[in-house]
Formats: structure tokens, sequence, C-alpha cells
């Protein structure tokens, strides 16, 4: 199939703008990379840049995190039909509101208009990042106890931050005065250089190439991405496909939050309908729309041919209902820092399932199941004698999914690979306390043709009382395994010699106490009994796979031992044990 | 100076070899690289050198003061994961790290991205008790016993090469010390020992240990080979060390570079950009960003202040992180042999490339896939004639019957096919140039650039202008132009120790002490490769970040007490990067680190004769970038002499390649006979 030229530009011509278009949002990223202070922003990535055209399509998208970029145009849309005819050049805007657009309050996005030479609005730069303090009842931006929006911290629908090149000192102010950390502004004035880069260079492409090949390019690379998705989805068989998933329990205890997922293909198209997910008033579960439409995409590009452009074209194709008032999507008002994972991520295995009845050899839940940060605080490191607070940022492994041919490895899943995480040699510089370990845990990941990878058990030792926030889930509703494949392990967490039921808040561990958190595996691919005995001797060696799990999940017969260095695949007793199950 | 100074790069595909001569003029020779063995390689395009001198091999080694020698023989080792069978001892609870990667996947959209070969599987990953606190001090003693079975056990493995990391050592190595002692003694004939806080004295652990991993990994492989090559060198009669490339950009002994192997890994373009921070100091053109465009690949790298970015930390190479100081040379798949291709309508050129066999259709050596050659061939921008000093002649008509049926499926004439395909690799590359510059935050409007690579000249004056560059210089050497940049390059030992603390409580007495260490390694290294002492100076930084930030930022100190000095700079550069608010914290202290460069003494540079005028040696039509033009003048390269002057459009023709000028823009010769180009 060839596709027509568009309006104004030439393939070619479209080829070379979008190119640039990417190199863009790359440098934007870069330059809060560079120049913010954050961890989370300088060392995790967790900065998303995109460029929008005027009525807020995604135009180009760039690194960071898949179902981040993928909600930064929602706040956009909306800034762009408040201040419709009021934007100039030179502003720049920030806004987080989940209740417009957003995701939670910590991702605040911040976006400059950029004009063509006749003063008409073509396109947007946006940066969006996680920031470390909303304000609100509790430091750190994630109170997963609130019980409403206001209790989680300020919400800014939009704001101009800067108007027509100067900055307003008393926005300033006023966000600098709802913040807790010392360097919110500085990492805020960081995204506003950013999106200023952005803003400048795409005023250069316009004036190069003319606003005609700007807004065909724009044109031409979503009709590009609209017809390789929908060319895709023509290839799957038409039906309605179903799936059901599960979060244990909110922070607050209910249980069983529970996402419905109906996707229907219907030739080129693709119906995706939430109806019959959670509607219970009282949850504390809620994710927004915008989250639920970034997770929903994130998890269909994961599907795709990964060279599809990632732009508005994705939107394009699909028809998403979700129900105002259910957990996908609650009315103004309700609480969303911890619901932004949990349904959120769920929406996202719900997608795999449902697809892997159709699509099995692609589909692996990009999910993951942390509950909340793992905060922990106190009055005073005895090193230095003040007090501290510790986002829990360090790596641990869990809950990577195995997909056809491809056995779960690292430690996160590749939607979340962007997100390099903290250090224990450094964070034991910062915080008053020691690891103990994080190693995987043996018989963790899902079994299955292709095992899931495995989970990992991490222990840290305060050296001070040390109080804690967690919220763990993954204990009874585990990480999923596709096609056969099982689920991967319990998350096991306990805070000193008390588990973790739902969530705890607060709690203090006395010096030498142990926060012990087992993450849980990722889900397998395929049926077990199908797995290359040889990778299961392999698996043995590697302490991935125990003896006794070996013949209990794989009927694969292992004999002699590791310690003894004499494992041996006993080829016929397999075959007998694969033969009685069979 | 009285001998000869040689410079031996080893390429994909050729081994090249520059040979100096005493009053600074140059031999230019080239052999075909030999994978299995890359001695067999260097030792030929020595003897072809010397026979192009009227010389034996001996005759030519025995009057040679200097051989600086680039290979590839880690890199290979890498990609073809041959290194020596590798174990690792850790700290217990702390045997995955090498697997997690701290979360970094290379491909966050596609699930099915393979892991990374396993250079140790965790069978032979294996922890011992022992602990140090963040404070260097020892939480749990070593468990010897516990050692000496680690030991035994990656010895029953078959393991040859056995890493040691563990948590802290950068703060205190005793245990790394004490273990390695346990370890010699229970496996005396153990190939390679390699412990963290010597390969890589910082944190954080991962990147600590993937780097002593690899340097463990590596090191046998590598130690074999220059212990080869020095002993054949030296039969043949040269009598000095032989010094090897690093992938900072200097050189170190054979003996260095086999003890710290992982520091040869990525130094094969590290001789071109030395060159080009030569050349670019030498035409006076300040900041630039150097560009090899070869067969296969692009590498981009920005030189400011003569010095070409260096990174630390979080260097990935071959799936596996580097975190010792490297030039930091990123490469995107662009070049002559880039492939031109369609998909949906829509012109593609690379990443993938026709490679040196089948090499661009017009090579005639069964390509049939179109290239980024071929199109310049089309679009009269290479010579046919006269091609690689006048061994090939190139094939036009196969060049445009592969890019005709491209062209079809898109709906394009083949000159147009070819003009928009060098649009897009242009783009591609331009692209590639703003990453390269936004990660070190220039602006490419205040640089200039210096391209080299068979294929730099044709494209640079392109790219420089969509970059908003105003002058470009093409060296005359550049078909030996890594070789040739060997012959420059100091000896560098680049060292850090770790030290974290809060700036206010710096004690200057441990800092002194742990910078005494350094310097007095540095200068032990650097005696060993005959540096004379005045020859040394020790460039002094220390590591600093603001609380809460993991990537260090050196700072550059007269010495390394100047810690208000460093305070004040840090403050300063942040403030430029827009953060205000940066101040109103105090800075980290995380470490001091040495560069201390042994200079070489400079090769002569060879003054060409001057001319007035030059006459091109023929016209004819070309695409130029803005179109056709009739009656292009070409140029001869060996014409070109200080003292001209060319107005494009216009081409200059070499042995290897061509340099294009386009409309509106001036060259002229350097003194040196580079090509000097004004946008």
């Amino acid at each position: 199939m060839t596709i027509e030229a568009t309006p104004g530009v030439d393939t070619v011509t479209a080829t070379v703008i979008r190119s640039a278009m990417e190199t863009i949002c790359f440098e934007m990223a870069t330059y809060v990379s560079r120049t913010a202070t954050t961890p989370i922003l300088n060392q995790s990535n967790e900065r998303n840049a995109t460029i929008l055209d005027a009525t807020g399509r995604l135009a180009a998208l760039s690194v960071g995190i898949p179902q981040f970029m993928l909600s930064s145009t929602l706040p956009v849309r909306f800034a762009s039909q408040f201040f419709d005819g009021e934007l100039y050049p030179g502003d720049v805007l920030i806004a987080n509101d989940p209740y417009h657009g957003g995701g939670h309050l910590p991702d605040v996005n911040v976006f400059a208009p950029v004009f063509d030479p006749d003063g008409h609005l073509m396109l947007f730069a946006s940066i969006q990042c996680h920031h470390g303090d909303t304000g609100g009842a509790m430091a750190g931006g994630y109170n997963v106890f609130a019980k409403d929006i206001w209790s989680e911290g300020v919400r800014y629908p939009v704001l101009k931050l800067v108007e027509r090149g100067e900055e307003r000192r008393d926005v300033v102010l006023m966000m600098r005065s709802n913040s807790r950390l010392p360097g919110f502004i500085g990492d805020l004035r960081s995204q506003v250089g950013a999106a200023q880069l952005g803003a400048r260079r795409l005023t250069e492409i316009i004036a190069e190439y003319g606003p005609g090949a700007v807004q065909g390019t724009v044109e031409w690379t979503i009709a590009d991405a609209t017809r390789r998705f929908s060319e895709e989805i023509a290839t799957w068989p038409d039906g309605t496909y179903t799936a059901d998933v599960y979060v244990d329990h909110d922070p607050a205890g209910n249980t069983d939050i529970h996402v419905h997922c109906e996707i229907t293909v219907a030739g080129d198209r693709l119906i995706i309908d939430f109806d019959g997910s959670d509607t219970r008033p009282h949850i504390q579960a809620w994710s927004t729309f915008g989250n639920t439409r970034g997770n929903v995409i994130a998890q269909l590009a994961s599907l795709v041919d990964p060279s599809i452009p990632k732009n508005e074209g994705f939107f394009n194709c699909i028809d998403l209902r979700v129900p105002e008032g259910c957990c996908l999507n609650p009315a103004e008002g309700k609480p969303v820092s911890s619901g932004t994972h949990h349904p959120g991520v769920e929406v996202g295995d719900a997608i795999a399932i449902a697809m892997s009845k159709i699509l099995p050899d692609r589909c692996c839940p990009q999910s993951y199941k942390f509950g909340s940060p793992r905060q922990m605080w106190g009055d005073e490191d005895p090193r230095t004698g003040r007090s501290f607070f510790d986002h829990g940022g360090e790596v641990s492994a869990g809950w990577v999914s195995a997909v056809k041919g491809t056995d779960g490895w690292g430690a996160l899943a590749a939607s979340m690979g962007n997100l390099i995480k903290a250090s224990a040699e450094i964070n034991e510089q910062l915080f008053p306390h020691i690891l103990r370990g994080r190693n995987f845990i043996t018989d963790s990941g899902g079994p299955g043709q292709w095992r899931g990878g495995c989970g990992s058990r991490f222990i840290k030792e305060v050296r001070t009382p040390t109080y804690i926030n967690q919220y763990v889930v993954n204990q009874r509703h585990t990480h999923p395994g596709i096609a056969g494949g099982h689920n991967g392990s319990p998350d096991i967490c306990f805070v000193g010699d008390t588990k973790v039921e739902t969530a705890v808040s607060g709690v203090l561990l006395e010096t030498g106490d142990k926060l012990d958190y087992k993450f849980g595996g990722g889900g397998g691919w395929g049926d077990p009994l199908l797995r290359d005995p040889q990778a299961v001797l392999e698996d043995v060696w590697d302490e991935y796979v125990s003896i006794e799990a070996a013949k209990r999940d794989y009927g694969v017969i292992i004999t002699g031992s590791l310690e003894e260095m004499t494992l041996a695949l006993d080829e016929e007793a397999t075959a007998k044990e694969r033969a009685s199950r069979a | 100076m009285t001998g000869y100074r040689i410079g031996v790069d080893v390429g994909g595909t050729f081994t090249d070899c520059v040979v100096m001569r005493p009053d600074g003029s140059l031999l230019l020779e080239k052999a075909p690289t030999t994978p299995g063995d890359q001695s067999d390689g260097v030792v030929n395009a020595l003897t072809q050198a010397a026979a192009a001198e009227g010389l034996s091999l001996d005759g030519l080694l025995g009057q040679t003061d200097t051989i600086v020698h680039g290979t590839t023989t880690g890199d290979n080792t890498m990609i073809q994961m041959t290194g020596a069978p590798t174990g690792l001892i850790v700290t217990r609870g702390f045997r995955d790290e090498i697997e997690f990667r701290r979360c970094y996947k290379e491909d966050i959209w596609d699930p099915s991205l393979p892991a990374p070969y396993p250079i140790a599987r965790r069978r032979v990953r294996l922890e011992v008790d022992e602990r140090m606190t963040a404070e260097g001090e020892i939480e749990t003693p070593l468990d010897e016993e516990g050692v000496r079975k680690a030991a035994a056990r990656l010895r029953a493995f078959g393991v040859t090469s056995i890493a040691i990391s563990f948590l802290h050592s950068y703060l205190n190595h005793t245990h790394e010390l004490r273990a390695r002692e346990i370890v010699l003694d229970e496996y005396p004939d153990v190939e390679m020992l390699s412990l963290s806080h010597e390969v890589l004295p910082k944190p954080p652990e991962f990147e600590r240990t993937s780097t002593t991993l690899v340097n463990a990994y590596v090191g046998p492989p590598i130690a074999r080979y220059l212990g080869r090559l020095t002993a054949r060198l030296a039969e043949a009669g040269y009598g000095h060390e032989l010094l090897v490339a690093t992938s900072s950009g200097g050189v170190a002994t054979a003996d260095a570079a086999a003890r710290r192997a992982v520091a040869t890994i990525g130094s094969g373009p590290t001789g071109g950009v030395t060159a080009s921070a030569k050349v670019a100091g030498t035409a006076g053109l300040g900041d630039v960003v150097s560009v090899d465009m070869g067969g296969t690949s692009y590498d981009v790298c920005l030189i400011r202040d003569g010095r070409p970015e260096i990174k630390m930390d979080w260097n990935w190479f071959h799936r596996y992180c580097i975190g010792i100081p490297m030039i930091d040379i990123p490469s995107v798949g662009a070049g002559g042999g880039s492939i031109i291709w369609e998909e949906g309508g829509v012109l593609h050129v690379g990443p993938q490339s026709a490679q040196s066999q089948p090499g661009p259709v017009c090579y005639g050596r069964g390509g049939t896939e179109p290239t980024v050659t071929d199109a310049d061939l089309v679009l009269a921008r290479l010579e046919p004639e006269g091609f690689a000093n006048g061994r090939m002649t190139l094939d036009v008509e196969g060049a445009r019957a592969a890019l005709a049926k491209v062209g079809e499926r898109v709906g394009m004439s083949v000159e147009d096919v070819a003009a928009a395909a060098v649009k897009i690799v242009d783009a591609n590359m331009t692209d590639a140039v703003r990453r390269v510059l936004s990660l070190a935050g220039a602006d490419p409007r205040k640089l200039n650039l210096v391209a080299f690579g068979g294929m730099g000249g044709v494209h640079a004056n392109m790219q420089a202008r969509a970059l908003g560059m105003h002058r470009v210089v093409v060296p005359a050497a550049a078909a030996g132009f890594s070789a040739l940049g060997l012959l420059s390059a100091n000896h560098v030992v680049d060292d850090s120790r770790g030290y974290i603390s809060p700036i206010a409580e710096v004690d200057l007495r441990h800092l002194g002490a742990l910078a005494s260490e350094l310097e007095a390694n540095a200068r032990a290294e650097l005696k060993v490769a005959n540096v004379p002492d005045d020859r040394i100076h020790l460039e002094w930084s220390l590591l600093l970040v603001y609380p809460g930030q993991t990537f260090d930022v050196s700072i550059p100190v007269e010495h390394p007490a100047d810690v208000d000095a460093a305070v004040n700079e840090f403050h300063r550069r942040n403030a430029e990067a827009r953060l205000i608010e940066a101040r109103a914290q105090d800075p980290i202290l995380r470490g001091v680190r040495l560069v201390a460069v042994g200079e070489v003494s400079q090769p002569t540079d060879l003054v060409l004769e001057r001319a007035t005028s030059v006459e091109p040696r023929r016209k004819r039509r070309m695409w130029i970038g803005d179109g056709w033009h009739d009656d292009v003048p070409v140029y001869d390269m060996a014409d070109v002499r200080p003292g001209i002057s060319i107005n494009g459009p216009a081409a200059i023709a070499g042995p290897f390649t061509t340099v294009i000028i386009g409309s509106g823009e001036r060259a002229e010769a350097t003194p040196e006979g580079d090509v000097l180009i004004d946008l």
C-alpha cells in the first residue's frame, strides 16, 4: 500500500522533518536530565518529551516511560481550549491536574506554544516530569491513604508560568510555597528551559521548511502510524475478547478491585470497553481517564511492530470506552495517587490477557506490582544529626513477564526499562540503613515454556529509628501468565515482624529492624511441560529453579546435586513424567 | 627526534599503517585486517610500509622510536563473546546486580528483546560474607574460608579469570586485597584476577561490578594478543615499548593495557578524534564536532577547548556498562554502505549496511541493494574513474539500475531517488549530531565541523549548513586519519578515588592522602612508559553532586585541596544551566580524580609549498545539494596547496574520496594541505 502524498509536503521532506521532531523531543528530555537536581529526573529518566499540534494531537514523542509519554496529551488539549486565543509566543504553561487530563499530581506537564510566522498557533513542545512532592497532607507526593484529591496535594489545572517570555513571579511564589522540596522550582525551571528549547527549535524548523510542510508532516506521520497500526489490526481475527483482572485490595483494604475489559476487533479498528469495571464509590483505587488511556496504548504498542511511530495514529484506530464513575474514569475529587499504578497498570494486564486469545505470540503484560513507593523517613540520621526522607527508589527485581521465545530477564518490564533505579552504595551514603541483599528468589518466576523472570528478596536494615509507608499488592492476584504459562510468585512484605496485609502508614522500625520484601516473579508464557528440558537443567544450575520445582512445574527430572556439581538431566524419566501428565 | 614514528590502527576491513618520517612526511599503507589474530595484519602492514620505504622490516623497526597501536581485539571479544571463562565473587546478597542492570533495558517497546549474553552465569557468581559500611568501616569481617571455597568452586567450574567486587570497596579495599591473596593461594594458576577497586574505584556497585567483570572477561585474550605482538615486534628489531591506544584517547604501555584491558574497548575511533582535535587547533577552528563517515557507521564527537568530551559511569558497550572515562563517540548506522529501501511508499536509508562485502552496487562485488555511495555516484559526486588510488572503477550503470528499482516503488526518477536518499542520510546524520550535542548542552551554531572517513568530505558541507555551522575542515590524510591520530596521542593515566562527604565536613588530610596515592600510582605508570618528569602534567578534578544526584560531575581544580574553588565552579555551572535554586544546597564531595598526562613529543608538521592558482582537471554536471549544476569544476587533491582559493560549486577529488563545495561556499588549503570550507 502506498500512502498518498500529503498536501504541503513531499514524503522525503516529511521524513526529514519527522526525524527532526523526534530529535527535538530527545533534546528536551536530555535538557532536563542535565539540569534537574532530583534523582528521579536526572537519573531515572522519568521525563517525557512530546510534540503536539494545535489541537493537542500527539505528533511525536521521545524517550521516557511509555504510559506517561502517552498520557501527556490531554492536559495540553485542555489548556489549548481554556486559553483559546490567549496564547502568545514566549508563553510557557504548567498543568498537573488529574481531572483536567493528568495522571496524578506529581506528574507536572510544562509546555510552550509554537506559532507560524503569521502568528497562528501550530504546535506545542511539552515535557512531563515526576516531582517528589505535591504539597498536601503527606510528604512525597504519594498519600495513598487520602480520601480525596485535595488531601493528596495542590491541583494546577493550567497556569501561565511564563507569559510572553517573562516569568510570572506570583505564580512561581505560589508554586514554591506549595512544595516541601527546596529543589522544586529549580526542577520546574529545568522543564521550562526544555520547553523553551523545544519551542525555539520547532520555530526554526517552521522557518526553514514553511508552516505548510510542518503541518503536512504532522498529518503525514499521524496517517503513517494510523495506517501501519490499522494494517496490523486488520490481520487480527474479528471477534470480541474479554479479560478480568483484579487488584488484591486498595490501600484502605477494599478487596478485589475489578478491571473488566472487552476488546472487539472489527476490521481495522478496535473497540476497547471497560464497562463492568469496579464502580464501588468508597474504594480508593482510581485511575484517571488520561492514565487509563496511556496504559491502554502503551500495552497495545508493545504488541505491534516496535518501529511504528508512537503518535496520535494509535488513538485514531481505537474506540476507547471508559464509563464515567468506574475505577478507570473517576468522578472529580477521587484520590488518584495510588490508582495511577493500581488499577492503572492492571489495565495493561487486562489488554494483554484479552489479546492473548488471538495474539499469544506477542502478549506480555508490561505491568509492575509495586503498590506504592517505599517511603522511609526519620528525625535524625545519627551520622549527620539531620532528618531524612528516602523515596525507596533502589533496584529490586520483579514482575518481568516472559514472551514467546524469551524468558523474562532483567529487573523490570521493558516498558519500565527507562526507569534507572538507585544503587545500594549511594543510598547507604544518603540514608541511615544497610542493605542486606536483593538476590533473585529461586522458583519465583512463573513457570512456562518460557519462564517468567524471577522476583527478588530485598532486605533493608535500619540504623536508626525509621518510619515507613508501604502498600503491598500482588499477594493473591499475582502477575499473570499468558498462553498457558503460570502466574509469578506473590509479593510478601514484612515490616519488622509484621506482615503487611494491605498497607502500613508511619510504622516505626527500631534500629536493627528490617524491611523484608519478597517481590513477586513475572508470569510465564506457554505450557511449562513444553519447556526444553535442557533449559530447565540450566535454570537449576543457576538456581532460578530448584530440582523439586523442575519436577513439579516442568515435569523435568534432574538428578545429582548443585553442591556436588553433579546435576544431570534424566531424559527418560522426564519423558515418562511428562507423558503421565499429558 | 631521530627515528620513525609509526601508528597502526586495526579497522574492520583494513589495518592502516602511517609511518611518519623524521622530516614529518607521511607514508600510508593498508593491509587486510586479520580477524583471527590481528597481529598478522599488523606485521603485514608494517612489512609493506618498510618495503615502500625501501627497507626491510627490521631495517624500519630498528630505526623506529615509537609504535602506537590501536586494536579492536577487546571489542571483537565482546561482539563474539569469546572472552575467558569468567567468575565473580561478591558480597553476600548482591549476586545478581549484573542481571538487574539498574533496571536498564535497551528497547522499552520490545518485550522480545533477548537478555544480554551472560559473561558470568549465576552459577559462577558466588557470594561470601563480608561487609563494609557506607563510611568504609568493617561491619562484617571477611569470611576467609568462604573465599577459599568460592575460589575452589570457580576453578572446578572451569573459570580461568575471576572478578571480585565487594560493596564499598572504593572506600576500604582491605577485603578485596585479602580475597586476592586467598584466591591466589587456592588457585595459583588463575589466569587473571580483577579487583573492582582497582578497575573502577568508585560507586555505585552496578557500574563498578559490570566494568570489573568485562575487564576480567576481555583481559586474558588481550594480554595474550599484546604479548604475542610485543614478541613479534621485538623479534623484528623494535627496541622500545609498544604503546596501545585506550578509550580515553591516550596511550598506555602494553603491560598497563593488558592489566586494565577494559580500557582498550571502544578505543577504535579515538585516533581520528585525537587527530581532529589537532587539526582543529592548527586551523584555529575553535570548538568543533568531528564526524567520521565511513562505510557502515557515522561516529560523532564533540571537541571543546581542544579536548574531546569524556563520559564516565554510564557507557554502554556491547550491552555491558563500562564505567571508566571514555571519549564519548556515539555511532549511528549511516555511511556510504547504508542501504536505500522502501516501505509503504516511504523511502528509508539505513541503518543496515552492505558492509565491505558485498558493498555498494557500484563496487561490482555482487551487491544488489543500492547504497548511499551508489546515490552519490549517480549524482556525479564521486568520480567513477581512479577510485581507491586507481585500483577500482565504479559501475555507474549498475548503480542506476539498482536505484531505478527503488525509484519505481516510490514513483521517482533515478536522479530524484538518489537526491532524496542523500537528503535523508544527511538528515539522519544531522540528527545524530544534534543528539550528541544536546547531551553535552552544546549549541551547534557555535561550532565548526571536522569531517573525515571515506565519505566525510562528500557530505560535510550539507551537514554543516543544516546545523548552522560556518566552517568545515576535511583533512588531507582523511583515509589514514585514525592511525595518524595515534601518533599525537599522549600517555594518559585517568584514575579516581571515592571519598564521600558533605562538603562542610571534608577532611583535607584524608583527601590529600588519596591524592598522593593517585599521584604516586600515575607517576609510577608513566615512568614505565619512559615519560620524563618534565613532560608530565597533572589535571586534578573533584567529583561533586547535589544531595540526591547520582551521576558525578567532575570539576577541574588546580590542586586537589581546592574544595572551595570546586564548589564555586560547580554552583556556577549549574546556575548557567538555569538551576538558580541549586545554590541553596551544599554539594556532596564524591571523590577525587587525577588525569596524569605524559606528553609525547608532537610530530613535526609537514608544511606544503604554496601555490597561487589551481586549475580543474575537468568539468562535469553534478548534483550539489541545491540541485543540478552544469560544468562543475573538479580539482585534484594533489593540486590543492596553501594559497589557492576555490569557489563552489566545485569538487576536489582525492585517491579515496571527494570533497564537495556547495554553491556560495569557498574552499582553501591550510599550510598542511587540509581543505577548509567557508560556508
